[in-house]
């Protein structure tokens, strides 16, 4: 036969051709598939070296709540909002006070003596004793605040639905609004694919707000110019992972930063150039796949985390 | 005024490629460190909209060229290094995505699923060498598919194949092509997609066993020459419609024929129909009788291929994820307690019941019913006239490139010695 080895060659590719098409398509059902090969995971990295944990838990506290939203510290007391209601503690975890919300709140700041409890499309102020104040509405349809700020002059609200951090004075007024958008390629504007959207000011009096889709913190003017940002993405220790983190953030005393973070569940601190300072409690001490703690620091730089899994206050000191 | 046809080509890619560049990613991509394998997705990463009509772009000039180059240039090495360069930019650099082949399954699924809708690039893909293919022949197989160039360039030794197993052979695309469909208008799979034996090469990393698929039908290539497109491309039985109505085809040589033979052996497609002895067709008893007995038999291929559909359609549909889980849950319920399941545990995680998911198998399995016969139906229709394609007898004086089989790669005018 002419060809003939030609045509054996042939024969076997054609077996190998139609055996490769057969396997796959019988192979790949549900009863036949594997074990995830793709799966992630991120056990090692629940695991931090005990030199890197720079805090220590040194009590909690139950408070109460069926469902915690935020903490918030002044004048060495807490103020902690959830259910229809906000409650004062001292750092100890005595109960000092407690008034009732007319609406189930979302956020609270405390400057001085004035409390700023946000609440669905509206923000309310309210004096230590919880006396109303006075009440402005945010607009817009899809909003939905995760987070307040206060200063002398101005109230800053974070809009996770609306992607912008609008700008009050203390009466109410709307003195401007920015969605993070800098010069063109310069940044982008926020991204919030979920509701973790905060901002705090500084000892410095400087306006940061947590860009989480960037794994970003950013510094603005009061009037919405983009001054500086760091960022750090990655799963390791140093870095922001997943979707949106940092979710919650605080200052300490000298202006260092207290991040905490969802997914991965940690508390973590940075130095004031963003740069990677230690850990205040690993994710071993939360529950997997658990909601980020919003965190609060006193003038000691002792921690205070509201845990919401475990709907307590978690105290961290300095070791 | 070339300069200026220069500098208006030059700017216009310039603007597109700018426009496209600025874009950014939207989220910071993970970042892995413990050496973990990425999962490699089925199609390419997103293309800005502006690169996508780009890519129209080039093949619509790829499609003009490779049809001057076939019918007016004549010049083989033309529609060569024009291949050359598809496979370049179409196959390596697109990642052999998005191709008109695979985009028979788009269209068919715009037409099933009234929430899916094709993307203009899709579409054009789609119907653009179609409508190439009508009025110049199958010049988008000759230069312009990155699938068909990658087989043409390795094309060593060719060796003719039996006009009998050409024939049978010659059937796998239409069975290729009515599972497509059938598949892609159930919403179950991209099988065009997911058996390209060459988009693993193209992209370079290719699973192990598509890799084999792929080298196989390369080595299998050098010498039965573009394997893949003659015996297995669906979108081929659509050109192949197409170009045996082309107004304007490639003809071996460019006037008369003088009967010389030397192109009797130059097609490796074995796609050039030669003249036809009326004597011996005669003699061979081949006549109406005969032509009438096959005509006949027609509706009764398609009655059987419509029975063998619908008994194959359960067992088709199981292809379907959702079926198929469906009849695994009812069937084998204990696999919802196995950990390690990830289709099982992923519908779990979905929060679904076993209601709608069953509910939604009924469905599925409704379509297939319907859709087994109708491709059944078609498959027998292709059969019958197959058949009645072997005895009909169409006269010939001069040999002629097979308007529907040929590819129009103009290897055949080289070996043409008449001269315009």
């Amino acid at each position: 036969m002419k060809n003939k080895g030609i045509i054996i060659f042939l024969l076997l590719l054609v077996v190998v051709i139609v055996a490769v098409l057969v396997v796959d398509f019988i192979s790949d059902r549900p009863d036949r598939s594997n074990p995830n090969p793709f799966a992630y995971n991120v056990e090692e990295f629940k695991n931090v070296a005990p030199e890197l944990i720079l805090y220590k838990e040194s009590k909690n506290f139950r408070i109460g709540f069926e469902e915690p939203v935020a903490v918030a510290i002044q004048n060495n007391k807490l103020y902690i909002a959830g259910d229809k209601e906000l409650k004062v503690v001292d750092l100890s975890g005595k109960l000092l006070a407690n008034f009732p919300l007319p609406e189930k709140p979302l956020a609270v700041e405390v400057f001085q003596h004035e409390i700023f409890v946000a609440v669905k499309n509206k923000i309310l102020m309210f004096d230590e004793t919880g006396n109303a104040l006075s009440e402005w509405p945010v607009p817009g349809n899809n909003s939905l605040i995760t987070a307040v700020a206060a200063d002398n002059n101005n109230v800053f609200v974070a809009d996770a639905g609306m992607r912008k951090v609008i700008r009050y004075s203390k009466n109410g007024e709307m003195l401007g609004e920015f969605d993070g958008k800098a010069e063109e390629g310069a940044l982008h504007g926020f991204i919030v694919p979920s509701p973790c959207f905060d901002l705090d000011i500084n000892d410095q009096e400087e306006l940061w707000v947590v860009n989480p889709g960037l794994h970003a913190l950013e510094n603005y003017t009061y009037d919405g110019q983009l001054r500086t940002y760091w960022k750090s993405t990655g799963v390791n220790l140093e870095g922001f992972s997943g979707c949106c983190n940092p979710s919650h953030f605080t200052f300490l005393s000298d202006g260092r930063y207290v991040t905490s973070e969802k997914g991965l569940v940690r508390i973590k601190t940075y130095k004031r150039s963003g740069e990677f300072e230690g850990v205040v409690a690993a994710p071993a001490k939360f529950v997997d796949e658990g909601r980020a703690p919003d965190v609060a620091a006193d003038s000691n730089d002792n921690i205070y985390a509201l845990d919401f899994d475990k709907k307590i206050i978690r105290v961290f000191e300095p070791k | 005024m070339k300069k200026l046809k220069y500098i208006f080509w030059t700017v216009a890619f310039v603007v597109l490629y700018v426009a496209a560049s600025a874009q950014q990613q939207r989220f910071p991509k993970p970042e892995f460190e413990s050496g973990y394998e990425q999962p490699t997705t089925i199609t390419p990463e997103p293309r800005a909209l502006s690169l996508e009509y780009f890519d129209v772009l080039v093949l619509l000039v790829v499609l003009s060229l490779a049809s001057w180059l076939v019918l007016k240039k004549r010049s083989r090495q033309g529609v060569l290094w024009l291949s050359v360069f598809t496979l370049i930019y179409f196959g390596f650099y697109r990642d052999g995505c998005i191709c008109s082949i695979g985009a028979i399954q788009n269209v068919t699924l715009s037409f099933f699923d009234p929430a899916y809708a094709i993307s203009l690039t899709a579409l054009l893909f789609f119907l653009l060498p179609l409508a190439f293919t009508l009025f110049f022949g199958r010049t988008f197989c000759a230069g312009a598919c990155p699938l068909g160039a990658i087989q043409d360039l390795i094309i060593i030794k060719p060796i003719s194949l039996p006009k009998w197993l050409n024939k049978t052979l010659g059937l796998i695309p239409y069975i290729y092509l009515s599972l497509a469909v059938l598949f892609a208008a159930t919403g179950t799979d991209f099988i065009i997609c997911r058996y390209d034996p060459f988009v693993g090469i193209f992209r370079m990393e290719a699973k192990f066993h598509m890799a084999v698929l792929g080298v196989s039908f390369l080595l299998m290539g050098m010498f039965v020459a573009r394997p893949y497109c003659r015996f297995f491309c669906p979108y081929g039985v659509l050109l192949s419609w197409m170009s045996r109505f082309s107004k304007w085809h490639l003809s071996i040589t460019p006037s008369a024929c003088i009967q010389c033979k030397l192109c009797t052996n130059s097609c490796p497609f074995d796609a050039i129909d030669y003249p036809t002895n009326e004597k011996e067709v005669v003699k061979s008893g081949l006549g109406p009788k005969r032509f009438l007995v096959y005509a006949v038999l027609i509706p009764v291929w398609v009655a059987a291929g419509v029975f063998v559909g619908e008994r194959t359609h359960t067992w088709l549909s199981k292809a379907n994820p959702d079926v198929y889980l469906a009849e695994l849950l009812i069937s084998n319920p204990e696999i919802k307690n196995d950990p390690d399941n990830i289709d099982v545990q992923t519908f779990l995680a979905s929060g679904k019941t076993m209601e709608p998911l069953v509910e939604e198998a009924k469905i599925i399995r409704g379509k297939f019913y319907i859709g087994s016969m109708i491709a059944g139906g078609f498959l027998g229709l292709v059969i019958g006239m197959t058949l009645l394609n072997t005895i009909v007898f169409r006269k010939r004086q001069d040999y002629l490139p097979h308007k529907g089989n040929c590819f129009s790669c103009a290897r055949c005018v080289d070996y043409c010695p008449v001269e315009k």
